[in-house]
């Protein structure tokens, strides 16, 4: 009875999730003219970012695993 | 006697027509009834914002969905439920607070332009109106506009206009609240920053900020100063019906202001700190650009 996904997996998840959170942040920006589209763009814009942060410290720690084991 | 019958007969024959009318209208009656409920249902399904029940459902699945992967141990079900999870919040977090129509926008704000513009024309008061800067009201978060009664541009004395008294005698006009002030007071709650603080170049660096992405009022707003005028570009309003509805008014457009001019023009007095009348309003052919001068005093 233990979670199945190990740290690296939900690494890559969140690096892929934070990709398309952050291109459809920018997509539907108002800057981009889509003024039209109903939701919070803002609070869509900081999701993104912080699956985008959450995604870039799993990878930090990766980096720093790697240069310690070295 | 036969006729006596015959009428008999025919009054009958009339008034069962006349029953089996009435039955008709009510069953006609009814069944439009079922019809506008089942209309009304369809209407309320369609108007219902669906991104809350998808949210839920898209969390409730995904929560299912880890915990059986937990205890099948599938790392597959475990993805596909982070996604769900994941996804619903999201959809739950952004989902909008509250929307209206632009028609509505629109509708709610034209009867009080009309009003003042009845006012100022019955009074026959032909100067254009001026914004009076902070200087000469209470509180710096309130605004007036003097509309004097003859076309020369004179400014009340700071007496008079923080009084608070609608007409004025000396010089003669009419003292109102701005139709753009609150719009005004919002801009300055989203850039948490008193106007009266700033100066022109703030404003051209952050309003369109406000008006782009905080409030999505327009898609792009650009500010150009010149010799004491200042040209304010709007493109892609959502007050561009109102403004185009006040253009057909006497004595509002150039004069008093549609609320969005209004509230452009009450940032700039209060920027400025100087008088500033409307100077010219310019709607583009295609209907999307409005263009407007202010010119200081």
């Amino acid at each position: 009875m233990t979670f199945p996904l190990t740290f690296w997996d939900i690494s890559l998840w969140l690096g892929i999730t934070a990709i398309i959170l952050l291109a459809t942040a920018e997509l539907i920006s108002p800057y981009s003219g889509k003024t039209n589209i109903i939701i919070e763009k803002r609070k869509m814009r900081r999701a993104a970012l912080l699956a985008g942060i959450m995604s870039m410290m799993t990878v930090i720690a990766r980096i720093y695993g790697i240069i310690i084991t070295s | 006697m036969r006729d006596v019958d015959n009428a008999e007969k025919l009054s009958l024959a009339r008034s069962e027509e006349s029953v089996q009318g009435q039955k008709r209208v009510v069953e006609r009656l009814q069944q439009l009834e079922g019809e506008r409920d089942a209309l009304r249902l369809e209407l309320w399904r369609l108007k219902r914002k669906p991104s809350g029940v998808i949210g839920y459902g898209l969390l409730v699945s995904g929560v299912t969905a880890l915990v059986l992967s937990i205890s099948f141990s599938s790392s597959i079900l475990a993805f596909i439920g982070l996604g769900l999870t994941f996804w619903g919040v999201l959809l739950l977090y952004i989902r909008p607070v509250r929307y209206v129509k632009a028609t509505l926008l629109d509708s709610s704000a034209v009867s009080s332009l009309v009003a003042i513009s009845r006012v100022i024309t019955d009074l026959n008061y032909a100067g254009k109106g001026i914004y009076l800067p902070p200087r000469y009201l209470k509180e710096f978060k309130s605004s007036s506009i003097f509309v004097p009664s003859e076309s020369t541009l004179v400014i009340p004395p700071v007496e008079d206009v923080s009084h608070g008294k609608v007409f004025l005698e000396d010089p003669k006009g009419l003292l109102l609240t701005p139709s753009g002030l609150d719009l005004a007071n919002l801009y300055e709650k989203e850039l948490g920053m008193d106007f009266v603080k700033t100066d022109l170049n703030y404003l051209r660096n952050n309003l369109p900020k406000v008006f782009i992405e905080s409030l999505e009022i327009a898609e792009d707003l650009e500010i150009n100063s010149g010799n004491e005028v200042v040209c304010v570009r709007i493109i892609g309003s959502v007050y561009q019906e109102l403004c185009r509805e006040a253009r057909k008014l006497p004595r509002i457009c150039n004069s008093f202001g549609c609320p969005l001019c209004s509230s452009i023009a009450v940032a700039l007095t209060r920027a400025i700190g100087k008088p500033i009348i409307i100077e010219r309003t310019e709607i583009n052919s295609d209907g999307k650009t409005i263009e407007t001068c202010f010119r200081t005093l």
